[in-house]
């Protein structure tokens, strides 16, 4: 069997404060179920709002659901327990920010310690993590000097220090240069092809069609489309990923005003 | 939870404390740079002060009716500022000490000045001197004021003349009468020794400065760390990354816990070589002008060890204060709000440390803050009692433990991390978006707890101490309304919070078996731990026994049944159903006995109080309301005014003894035991008989 994550009926209430004292609550998630595959890049598409980056959370188990239960299954083993699960996880988003008065080295061997690894096997790691994502001119630099693509480097480093099965990405592409994000899409192509589980929400939606093999589109916390790139065309009849994600959308809304 | 993760993400914490700058500020340079530069400035300011004072030359006016006796004496002394004369002056002086000193004074004659007042008031004169006879002598006013330093040292010099003025006079008097002055001025001689050995003397220098100095870096130093690993972490936003890996809560708040307290006992320590330094450099300073005997400094050694255990013991729990605070704050600015109350709290309390007279008593061992500055003062002066060290330790480490195991409680990363963050309290939440009803959550009743103990312990010892038995009356009053308040404002149910639920008579009957059980069993345990602890017994019973003074209804009132409503509505109601709701009844039985046991703050009384508070909660428990405990504290507490109050009449029987024989102990307690065991059993009965009745309903 190939390693998989399986989510099921996940749901997440927020409470949110309106006007006038008064708390209304709110279904962030609101029953997701959601399965993926080794050798499989799923792309979450939705609007602000639209509950991705709370799924994800809930995903990489840092956010616990209101009810719920995420499971992955690693070469054959059942884990359900949050914290051994995040062992075979490396996430990345754009709240996920590292200690500045770090250097990338530092920050590595750290994580590398935590993971249990020993000091020897954490230097050989962290030597050919420096050479994939070429940080050999700013590893020993305090991670608050470095520039934007330098740290969103760092940042990718940090996910690959314990070599997870499973990545799970929020918007990892947002607000990068055309090279940088190059860089992120070649790395989760090669990762995927190395029988990883990739997981990723963003907005761009013809870097999703490229990229994913199967797309889920999220909307009010729900599951509104779900399939490939293709499927989904040929579903709406329409041709570009951009005028598929607003009429699926626009019929789903429709749908709840009735 | 695992200590190599700990380990590990404490090494991680000090790394990155200590690349903030600020902390490290706070840690090295203020203790070792700015205090000493502070302490010698200091010094040489007072120093440039004092002998500009010397030298400055003060004018005097004289206006008096003596034919000018005072101004021509005054004259005499301003000449006797040279050298040569000084010696013609000490051999006419009575006392020859006053004669090492001399001043500069510039007399002025009464006719120059009109308005003295206004001279004095701008500066033109120091001081003015107006004199009459009254009564066949002379009667002098110095006028002088007291908001000039320089007015007032011209005082001091004055009155330091008069008194040899006067001297000199009496014996020109005594010399005229043919008496031998010397004889009559000084009849005895005396020297003052001092027989404190010089360590004392120092001891006693440091005590008064180094505690409260000790408790204020302490907390200096944890602040910043406390700040920078929750509230500066959050707003950097690494907090998200560091749950993205696979450790506990509880891994993460007690190793960023372990960090504040290592650099508070660093920072401590810098601290203390600092000062220590710089008393040690004063000590020399006067030891190289006056002879003194040579210090042992092996005689501080075990003040310095518990000096040691006591800064460890602190540190532990002004660490876990400050992150109970910092952790819910959002950014560092908020937290740096919330820490300036804190910081209030324990400089006033720090500040008992300096009332003296203030002792260091079991009750006082066990309040925060003040027992570690009394704790020091007193090692220092070599009053070294092992059992109050122990109390004061262990005090200060259950209340670090007590705090830690509450933040990690209710240190929920996620909610803190993603906004969802409500205070935990519903204490601090508006009261319109409460719901009503249920009983209060145990993060509010935690806090009232804390709360109301604090208050108890200091407002109500003071009320206590002013008013005698009204002010107890005070402290039961503090019980009912601070948690009646949290009852209200959360809009809970005040019928399920308090079991204020009718009972029937046979719960009433089987209480007072218990009732008479437990009074008998405590007189037993009583016994035990006055042939324990004697002393502090002794004390116990004679505060007791001064509050009994007084009419027999109003003693009556104030220790029985003001106690069975307020004691018991807190205990038993509030507290025990609150953990009721959240676990196990055992459990919340035990808790509340305990706390209970605690909250009378004797560790004389703690078992039998413990018992006390466990039945009644048992009875409680059994008969679904608080009537019948209230009962039961209610009778106890009466048979206990009535012992002390009529001991007489029960001299010699079981109940008022000195010492209990084995007959007796076997006596009390087997009654007891059978009077528990009737009482347990008529509530058992009636329990079953309810739920029957509630099923067939």
């Amino acid at each position: 069997m190939k390693n998989s994550m399986t989510a099921q009926q996940l749901v997440k209430t927020f409470t949110k404060n309106e006007k006038k004292n008064k708390k209304t609550d709110i279904n962030a998630v609101d029953g997701i179920s959601l399965s993926v595959t080794a050798g499989e890049i799923v792309g979450i598409l939705g609007a602000n709002g639209a509950g991705k980056t709370t799924l994800l959370r809930m995903m990489s188990k840092l956010m616990k659901p209101t009810s719920g239960t995420v499971q992955i299954k690693i070469n054959d083993t059942e884990i359900t327990d949050a914290i051994e699960i995040k062992r075979h996880i490396g996430y990345l988003s754009n709240n996920t920010k590292l200690y500045g008065r770090f250097s990338t080295r530092e920050l590595l061997q750290m994580l590398a310690a935590v993971y249990g690894m020993e000091k020897s096997q954490a230097d050989r790691k962290i030597a050919s993590i420096c050479q994939i994502l070429s940080m050999e001119e700013f590893i020993d630099n305090r991670i608050e000097k470095l520039s934007t693509g330098q740290t969103q480097r760092a940042s990718i480093s940090r996910c690959l220090i314990h070599d997870p099965q499973i990545y799970i990405f929020d918007e990892p592409t947002l607000g990068l240069d055309i090279l940088s994000s190059a860089a992120i899409i070649e790395f989760m192509k090669k990762e995927r092809d190395a029988g990883k589980i990739i997981l990723y929400s963003t907005h761009y939606m013809e870097e999703a069609e490229f990229l994913c093999d199967r797309l889920v589109l999220l909307n009010h916390g729900k599951i509104i489309s779900e399939g490939t790139p293709d499927k989904l065309k040929e579903e709406t009849g329409e041709k570009s990923m951009r005028d598929v994600f607003s009429r699926l959308v626009i019929r789903e809304e429709m749908a709840n005003e009735h | 939870m695992n200590t190599k993760m700990i380990k590990i993400l404490m090494k991680k914490e000090l790394l990155d404390v200590f690349r903030d700058k600020k902390t490290v500020i706070m840690m090295l340079v203020i203790p070792v740079i700015l205090y000493p530069a502070i302490f010698i400035g200091a010094l040489q300011v007072s120093a440039a002060i004092s002998s500009r004072m010397d030298e400055r030359t003060y004018k005097i006016a004289v206006c008096a009716e003596d034919d000018n006796a005072l101004y021509h004496r005054l004259l005499l002394e301003k000449s006797s500022a040279s050298p040569e004369n000084m010696t013609d002056v000490s051999e006419s002086n009575v006392d020859d000490e006053t004669a090492d000193e001399s001043y500069n004074l510039e007399i002025i004659n009464a006719e120059k000045i009109t308005d003295y007042a206004a001279a004095l008031e701008n500066g033109e004169i120091d001081a003015y001197i107006t004199g009459a006879p009254n009564d066949g002598k002379m009667c002098y006013d110095i006028y002088y004021l007291s908001s000039e330093a320089n007015s007032e040292h011209a005082k001091g010099i004055i009155l330091k003349i008069f008194e040899e003025y006067a001297k000199e006079l009496t014996k020109d008097k005594l010399d005229a009468l043919g008496l031998d002055a010397h004889a009559i001025l000084a009849p005895v001689s005396f020297e003052e020794k001092d027989t404190a050995s010089s360590e004392q003397s120092l001891g006693s220098i440091l005590g008064a400065i180094l505690p409260f100095m000790l408790v204020i870096s302490l907390l200096m130093g944890t602040m910043y760390p406390a700040i920078d690993t929750t509230a500066g972490e959050r707003e950097r936003g690494t907090l998200e990354t560091m749950l993205t890996l696979p450790i506990t809560n509880r891994e993460l708040i007690v190793s960023k816990f372990l960090t504040v307290a290592a650099i508070g006992i660093i920072s401590a320590f810098m601290n203390i070589l600092s000062m220590g330094g710089i008393a040690f450099y004063m000590y020399k300073l006067v030891d190289m002008q006056t002879d003194v005997q040579a210090l042992d400094v092996t005689k501080f050694l075990p003040a310095i060890f518990v000096g040691i255990l006591a800064v460890l013991a602190f540190s532990l729990l002004i660490s876990a204060a400050t992150m109970c605070v910092t952790s819910f704050a959002k950014s560092y600015k908020e937290a740096n709000n919330y820490i300036t109350p804190l910081m209030l709290v324990v400089m006033l309390t720090g500040y008992i440390g300096f009332i003296p007279d203030v002792e260091l008593t079991p009750t006082m061992a066990m309040m925060l803050v003040a027992n570690i500055c009394l704790l020091i003062k007193n090692m220092l002066v070599f009053k070294i009692d092992y059992m109050t060290v122990a109390i004061v330790l262990l005090s200060n480490i259950a209340y670090a433990v007590f705090a830690i195991l509450f933040l990690s409680r209710i240190y929920d990363s996620e909610s803190i991390l993603f906004g969802d963050a409500k205070s935990g309290f519903q204490l601090f939440e508006r009261r319109s978006n409460l719901k009503k009803g249920g009983v209060p959550a145990m993060s509010d009743v935690w806090l009232v707890i804390a709360l109301t103990i604090v208050l108890v312990i200091y407002a109500g010892s003071m009320l206590q101490l002013k008013f005698g038995l009204a002010g107890v009356l005070g402290t039961q009053l503090i019980l009912l309304s601070v948690p009646l308040f949290l009852v209200i404002y959360t809009k809970k149910d005040i019928v399920q919070t308090y079991g204020f639920k009718k009972a029937g008579a046979s719960s009433y009957i089987g209480g007072l078996f218990l009732a008479v059980g437990m009074f008998l069993l405590n007189i037993v345990l009583s016994s035990w731990m006055v042939a324990l602890f004697p002393e502090s017994a002794a004390n116990v019973t004679d505060t007791f026994s001064e509050l009994m003074d007084g009419n027999f209804l109003f003693v009556l009132f104030v220790i029985a049944a003001a106690p069975a409503i307020c004691e018991e509505m807190l205990f038993r109601g509030l507290i025990f159903h609150s953990m009721k709701a959240r676990y196990r009844a055992s459990t919340a039985m035990v808790c509340t006995a305990v706390i209970f046991g605690i909250y009378h703050m004797s560790l004389v009384k703690l078992p039998a109080t413990s018992l006390l508070g466990f039945i009644l909660c048992y009875a409680v428990w059994m008969t679904d309301s608080i009537y019948p405990a209230m009962m039961m504290h209610f009778i106890n507490n009466a048979f206990s005014v009535i012992l002390s109050m009529y001991g007489d009449k029960f001299a010699n029987t079981v109940f008022y003894k000195d010492e209990l024989m084995l007959s007796d102990i076997l006596l009390l307690a087997g009654a007891g035991l059978i009077c528990l065991s009737i009482g347990s059993a008529i509530l058992t009965k009636t329990r079953k008989e309810n739920a029957l009745e509630r099923k067939r309903k």
